[in-house]
């Protein structure tokens, strides 16, 4: 070898020094070793992505998910679109349930408490001190817990008889009273399936079915098939009966806005005048005549006529569907407000056209306030040596009154199970943390018939030592010398299911199948036959409830479409999710009808001192014009003490208001309990609220069009359903020249003569991206937006940041009210318009931006290039639609370990200083152009891109494709007399997203907006 | 305008020879008092609460500022048109009555080229002061790179960027050069350190024939080419604005609106800033009572072109029958920001209509007051444009509020303190009067110049 230095040497002595200095710059403590993957594991390709299916814990709906990972990481939740439930789609709590898997409050290793500390322990030690104190209650052990999957349900039961004990179940909002009612009415103790897609004609009782009631992602895709207007012209009507409009009630055709209470005797009154007609109402005869239309009129406030008139669309646009009271309508008399409704739908004859009894909703027990009830009496006594809580945290999520916190810190020795501490834990002894449900085994059957095994997506994160309950009971019961045939919970799930199989290679095929699906569907066998109405078994009063309290004001608290009943409160992404009625974000607000706060001199943001018998709070108000005016409405989920970073000291806890008291005879909590007073204390906040004007001023943004003007419209006059009018917009990009387009065979002359790219691109064979949004199907659910937020990196900013008006979403969903009226007297007409990035042929942007950070690429998309960005905001000032986002700080910093472990890598994270903005989710678009060049360089697949907006929306609102492909779906829903795109007339800009008219049955009333 | 000779000449009890002008003005070079001393100290202070807010800013990140979507500009801005238009007059009263021969003009021109230099070396601070990544501020000039990439001609704001380096340039140059005979002035009487800085910078002048014969065509040069440039150079500025499609800033008025803004204020300003000259150094002789008559009148001029200019927009947005429009301008009347407004209107529209009255003219203290209240209308102006226009635009879901957060006001009093800084150092190193071509006015002493004379 000649003088000087080695090439390998070179090489080492570079590397070397390379990684010194990237460890020095990271600052570990240790230094490492870093090696790449010696041996590849199976499933991991660097850079792809490997799905996972699971079942969503979020809530009782149970959606089926899949769960995208890179390099094992999960990175981003999705709806299993062969599951039936979800059916492809999630909401914003299901996205969410990544940051409850990384976030960063989780509890980090079991601890036992040490005077007012905790410390921490091994799971060796905190095991055998679970077993020793379990010993030592002697059977004096309780239990308490969510609504479990079958297998956890046994292992529990199972667990809790050898220990002895009982297994309490307990659910915040659980929909007893409905349940209650089905076994009233029908005999039937479960909840029956809703088919709203098959009805014509949804009447909800404050059913909020697209928020909180029962399964929303499942309802708010069956909404959509009930509700949209169909090829035919064809659109079901939904009438929302209550005195406050919750998210489902703003998608109402029409409100009737009875006072809170009044549901028993308005269904009751109808099914009288329905019986009348049909004359069917078999044991109920003689009481529907007892509640008839004068008495209905009187207790609900709206008028006799439009009772009947309600009455006889119900029965004569049939096939109807009325749901009755959810959690925010439980007042004392919720049961036979259920009861009535179930009455209503039998005399319509629903029963077995759309309500059916053979797919029952399992679920919660029947009883689960008066369970926790008997609990806590039980603890109070003294009569509990143990008590273990499990997945719930009464702690917060009872009212006050019930006496929980006191008598559970009497309780000898408090076990939680909690995976981050709560409210509940803070109390306990000792802490055994959970894993997340992305870390778990696991099955679910939400509905008979549909069974789903939960499986963990990813390796527990190993910030947190966390353990799975089951195991930890049955490593627990091994001790106590009362092993339970399973070393693991998932040989316990294993055991379980084989035994429904008759060999073991059957069984290893159906669960890998079960596995790789995500779910099994089978027959229910349930009730396939119609039950009969029976006569009641138990005394209901359906007169208007009592209330507490002797204010001018009735407070309806109900369960926060975001939050639940505060279970999901520690999720950034959910905080500054703007509520979807409100827009509120963050901090919590008392709804109140614009007459009464005008009454009272109260304008938004006034903070006022809610007091009811029962406790008080300061909230600020939100004038809200639909609510009854001698209504005030609060949502649950605000107020935390002691639940994480993101939740703590966030608005205020309803139940502080509110008594604690069953709902009799169903048992559930009582949300409509009490009058309020409200008391102005001087001061005023200025609210994080991200809408600006709620009316669009007459402006070309939300239209309309009367569904009689459909088909037939003047100047837009189409042929066979397909608009030739609207193609003119439809040129392409980069032009300012307006194309017309002959006005005959214009559907089947895609691309449009004009639909070009400017100046680059290969002009024949390059796609053109747009998307569609079909506003008559769009629920302003808000999935989308945390599904984007999750896609895309798109970081969370802060309260503050927020009330300055810097929320970084790259989608909003638009509200403009065009007519609430709470006295009836005017239609309800609300639009919701999901906006973010225009993709403008002839973006305002572009032009004005010094340094090309933003410019057309030839795909027709608006990109943003955010190395290139000096942050001059000129784009932002420019563009129209403001869908632009600046980076005010480096949001990103501030995001914690773990959490930043679900930043999608193939998305850029934004500094300081750089706009933002929708980018089409071009990642995706990229990867399905990777995978069909690595599949022999076959062409895209219409429908194989879909953005991650597109694919959370449960109302399939949002379609995205190749508008330069005659046959693709987009192409297919854009070529509609319905298109337009928002403010196109106005200012030529040419946009890519083209939406579809809201479709009303009034008449819309400006000709700008037919 | 005034272009009679008589009109503009010195006709003053105390001045009886040239050599009486070198004394005037080379006085106020010497060891500073007190007072200046506490403005300097004030103005020093001043730079350091700028350095701080901006330094803060770019550590922290523009999130510093109040700024928020929609309003994506505010105080920055306003503020950097403010000190453009501030930049205008200077060339105005030096370049272009140079050229039409005004000579009420001398006493004035070179604390008003003076103001130009320092108000465009403010200005074009806010820029950079405003962007997000200040630190890749530079990709804005055209420069050749390894990645091939320029800056989007097609862009106003590059337009900008010449505009103001272009301005910069030139009426540097330009101010430069018309000092170089008065430092020569000041290099003859000067000693010490001074002396040796004096005669750098005049450029070995020896007031020869030649010399002279050399620097007014050079002079005369820069005078022309200064000229197109104090109407494109707000042109463009107003063309940040005007080549946008917002409501209230796409407006074909914009650039003569700008330009006649632009000469409003910075006559206003030179009033400001020729006032206290005045009293503190004892230069009644040189800045009478005719010189501030005529700024008057220029100011009223100019203020009759904006009124109109606001209420042609006002009458077009009306008249265009186009609702994003009306509301927009209605919006300003009486909107979030009507007080905004309404101080616009006030202090551009209705203080100035005193200027008719040939008293108020003529008294000093009254022009003083009037041009403090222009400042502030003409600051206003441009509030008004840029937030108002913003926070409510197409789209009423996206309307906000911004408020100007603590860091953004210290930049913006920084500002000041920042030209003030510079102006202060200014009258202490310069000649702030040009003694040259005062002379050149004076009554010849050969005639035995008395005070009846004309």
């Amino acid at each position: 070898m000649t003088d000087g230095i080695k090439r390998r040497d070179f090489l080492k002595v570079l590397g070397v020094s390379g990684a010194g200095a990237t460890l020095t710059a990271c600052s570990t403590e240790k230094v490492e070793r870093l090696l790449p993957y010696v041996t590849m594991p199976e499933d991991i390709t660097p850079g792809v992505a490997t799905w996972y299916t699971t079942v969503c814990d979020g809530c009782s709906a149970q959606c089926g998910m899949w769960v995208r990972t890179r390099e094992g990481r999960a990175v981003k939740v999705e709806g299993n679109p062969d599951h039936p439930i979800s059916g492809g789609a999630l909401c914003s709590r299901g996205h969410a349930s990544l940051q409850g898997l990384y976030d960063p409050d989780r509890i980090a290793s079991p601890m036992v408490r040490e005077g007012a500390d905790f410390r921490s322990i091994t799971w060796e030690e905190a095991e055998a001190l679970l077993a020793q104190k379990l010993d030592e209650a002697g059977g004096r052990s309780l239990f308490i817990g969510g609504p479990l999957g079958p297998s956890m349900a046994g292992l529990v039961d199972d667990f809790m008889e050898s220990v002895g004990g009982s297994r309490v179940e307990y659910e915040p909002l659980a929909d007893a009273p409905l349940r209650e009612a089905a076994r009233i009415v029908f005999g039937v103790d479960s909840v029956p399936r809703f088919d709203i897609g098959e009805a014509r004609f949804v009447l909800s009782f404050g059913a909020d079915f697209l928020e909180t009631w029962l399964s929303p992602v499942e309802y708010g895709k069956s909404f959509a098939k009930m509700s949209a207007v169909d090829d035919h012209g064809s659109k079901g009507r939904f009438v929302f009966a209550g005195p406050r409009l919750s998210l489902t009630g703003l998608n109402a055709d029409e409100w009737v806005p009875i006072r809170a209470g009044s549901e028993a005797v308005v269904a009751l009154a109808m099914a009288g005048i329905i019986a009348e007609d049909f004359g069917d109402a078999g044991p109920y005869a003689a009481m529907l005549a007892e509640y008839d239309v004068r008495r209905a009129a009187e207790v609900s406030g709206v008028s006799e006529d439009a009772i009947r008139e309600m009455a006889h669309r119900f029965a004569s646009e049939g096939p109807s569907l009325a749901l009755g009271p959810g959690a925010a309508g439980h007042h004392r008399n919720a049961t036979a407000a259920n009861v009535a409704v179930m009455i209503l739908n039998a005399v319509a004859g629903n029963v077995g056209r759309t309500i059916h009894f053979d797919a029952a909703r399992g679920g919660s027990a029947s009883r689960p306030y008066g369970d926790i009830e008997s609990a806590i009496r039980a603890m109070a006594s003294g009569g509990v040596g143990v008590a273990m809580v499990h997945g719930v945290n009464p702690a917060y999520s009872l009212p006050a009154a019930s006496g929980f916190a006191d008598a559970f810190a009497s309780v000898g020795f408090k076990v939680s199970f909690a995976s981050s501490m709560d409210e509940t834990s803070a109390m306990a002894d000792l802490v055994l943390p959970d894993r997340h449900f992305l870390e778990s085994w696991g099955d679910t059957s939400p509905v008979s018939g549909v069974m789903a095994i939960r499986q963990p997506v990813m390796q527990p994160v190993p910030h947190f030592n966390s353990k799975q309950t089951g195991d930890v009971l049955l490593s627990v019961a091994g001790r106590m010398g009362r092993g339970m045939g399973a070393a693991t919970f998932y040989d316990y799930l294993r055991n379980g299911h084989r035994r429904m199989h008759g060999s073991d290679a059957e069984f290893e095929t159906a669960w890998r199948h079960a596995l790789k699906k995500g779910v099994v569907v089978h027959d229910g066998g349930g009730q396939g036959a119609v039950p009969a109405l029976r006569a009641p078994d138990t005394a209901l009063a359906f007169g208007a409830p009592t209330l507490d309290g002797d204010g001018d004001l009735t407070l309806l608290v109900y369960p926060s479409s975001r939050f639940g009943a505060g279970e999901f409160s520690n999720s950034p992404w959910l905080q500054e999710l703007p509520d979807p009625v409100s827009k509120i974000t963050w901090h919590s607000w008392l709804e109140m009808n614009p007459h009464t706060a005008e009454a009272m001199a109260l304008r938004d943001g006034d903070i006022v001192t809610v007091t009811s018998p029962h406790g008080s709070v300061d909230v600020p108000v939100w004038t809200y014009p639909g609510i009854r005016e001698e209504a005030v409405g609060l949502a649950l989920g605000g107020g935390h003490t002691g639940f994480g970073r993101y939740a703590d000291g966030n608005g205020v806890n309803a139940l502080a208001l509110l008594p604690a008291e069953t709902e009799q005879p169903s048992g559930a909590l009582v949300t409509v309990a009490t009058r309020v007073t409200i008391t102005p204390t001087g001061e005023h906040r200025r609210m994080a609220t991200v809408a600006g004007s709620d009316d669009q001023h007459d402006r070309p943004i939300a239209p309309a069009v009367a569904l009689a003007a459909l088909g037939h419209g003047g100047e837009h006059a189409t042929e066979g359903g397909h608009g030739s009018g609207q193609h003119m917009e439809l040129q392409g990009v980069g032009g300012f020249v307006p194309m017309a387009a002959p006005e005959e065979e214009v559907s089947d002359r895609f691309p449009m003569e004009g639909s070009r790219h400017g100046e680059y691109g290969d002009r024949e064979n390059t796609a053109r991206w747009v998307m569609a949004i079909d506003l008559d199907k769009c629920t302003g659910c808000s999935a989308c937006v945390t599904a984007c937020q999750a896609e895309n990196n798109v970081p969370w900013v802060g309260e503050q940041q927020v009330v300055m008006g810097r929320e970084m979403q790259w989608m909003r969903i638009e509200r403009y009210y065009e007519s609430v009226d709470a006295t009836h007297a005017a239609p309800l007409d609300v639009r919701f318009l999901p906006m973010l990035c225009q993709h403008c042929g002839n973006a305002p942007c572009e032009p004005v931006c010094p340094v090309y950070a933003t410019y057309h690429t030839p795909e027709g998309v608006n990109a943003q290039v955010y190395n290139r960005c000096v942050g001059t905001r000129y784009c932002a000032n420019n563009c129209p639609y403001k869908v632009r986002v600046f980076n005010w700080y480096s949001y990103t910093d501030a995001v914690p370990e773990p959490m930043n472990w679900q930043w999608n890598p193939d998305v850029t994270v934004r500094e300081n200083g750089v706009m933002e903005k929708c980018s089409f989710c071009m990642q995706r678009v990229r990867e399905a152009e990777n995978r069909a060049a690595l599949e022999g360089g076959r062409d895209l697949r219409d429908g194989e891109i879909v953005t991650a907006c597109q694919q959370s929306c449960p109302a399939e609102a949002i379609v995205f494709g190749n508008l330069r492909d005659p046959e693709s779906r987009v192409a297919h829903v854009v070529a509609n007399e319905r298109t337009y795109r928002v403010l196109d007339d106005l200012i030529n800009t040419q946009p890519s997203v083209n939406y579809l008219k809201k479709v009303t049955f009034h008449e819309v009333a400006s000709g700008e907006h037919a | 305008m005034a272009t009679s000779r008589e009109r503009g000449a010195l006709t003053h009890p105390d001045v009886h020879k040239l050599s009486d002008v070198n004394r005037d003005i080379l006085k106020i070079l010497s060891r500073p008092g007190k007072g200046w001393w506490m403005l300097f100290g004030l103005a020093a202070a001043g730079v350091g609460l700028f350095l701080v807010s901006w330094g803060n800013q770019i550590v922290n990140g523009i999130g510093e500022s109040g700024l928020n979507s929609p309003v994506g500009w505010g105080v920055y801005i306003t503020t950097f048109v403010f000190w453009v238009g501030i930049a205008h007059s200077g060339t105005l009263i030096s370049a272009i009555l140079f050229l039409f021969r005004a000579p009420w003009r001398q006493s004035v021109y070179r604390a008003a080229e003076a103001m130009t230099v320092f108000a465009v070396m403010t200005a074009g601070l806010f820029p950079l002061i405003h962007v997000g990544r200040v630190w890749h501020a530079y990709w804005l000039f055209p420069y050749p790179n390894s990645r091939f990439l320029w800056p989007n001609f097609r862009s106003p704001l590059i337009w900008d960027v010449f505009a103001v380096t272009t301005y910069f340039t030139v009426s540097a140059v330009f101010f430069y050069l018309g000092t170089v005979p008065d430092v020569a002035a000041a290099r003859d009487q000067a000693t010490g350190l001074r002396k040796k800085l004096y005669q750098v910078i005049s450029l070995g002048w020896q007031g020869t024939d030649r010399q002279w014969h050399h620097f007014g065509k050079a002079y005369i040069f820069l005078a022309a080419l200064a000229t197109p440039l104090v109407l494109s150079v707000h042109s463009v500025v107003s063309w940040d604005f005007a080549m946008s499609i917002v409501p209230g800033w796409h407006a074909t008025i914009f650039a003569p609106y700008f330009v006649a803004g632009a000469i409003f204020s910075g006559v206003a300003m030179v009033i400001t800033l020729a006032v206290p000259i005045r009293k503190v150094w004892g230069l009644e002789a040189y800045l009478t009572t005719k010189h501030f008559d005529a700024l008057a009148k220029l100011c009223l001029l100019t203020s009759l072109i904006v009124l109109y200019a606001y209420l042609s927009e006002f009458f077009m947005a009306w008249y265009s029958g186009e609702e994003i429009e009306r509301t927009a301008f209605w919006n300003r009347l009486f909107g979030d920001y009507w007080w905004a407004t309404w101080t616009m209107l006030t202090c551009n529209g209705l203080v100035p209509v005193m200027l008719w009255f040939k008293r108020v003219r003529h008294s000093i203290p009254a022009l003083f007051v009037i041009s403090f209240f222009i400042n502030i209308g003409m600051w206003f102006e441009r509030y008004v444009i840029v937030v108002t226009s913003l926070h409510h635009e197409y789209e009423p879901f996206a309307w906000g509020i911004y408020r100007p957060s603590l860091t953004e006001m210290g930049i913006m009093v920084g500002s000041f303190a920042w030209f003030g800084f510079w102006f202060l150092l200014f009258t202490r190193l310069l000649p702030p009067v040009a003694i040259a071509e005062l002379k050149e006015v004076l009554p010849p002493p050969l005639r035995k110049q008395s005070k009846e004379a004309h």
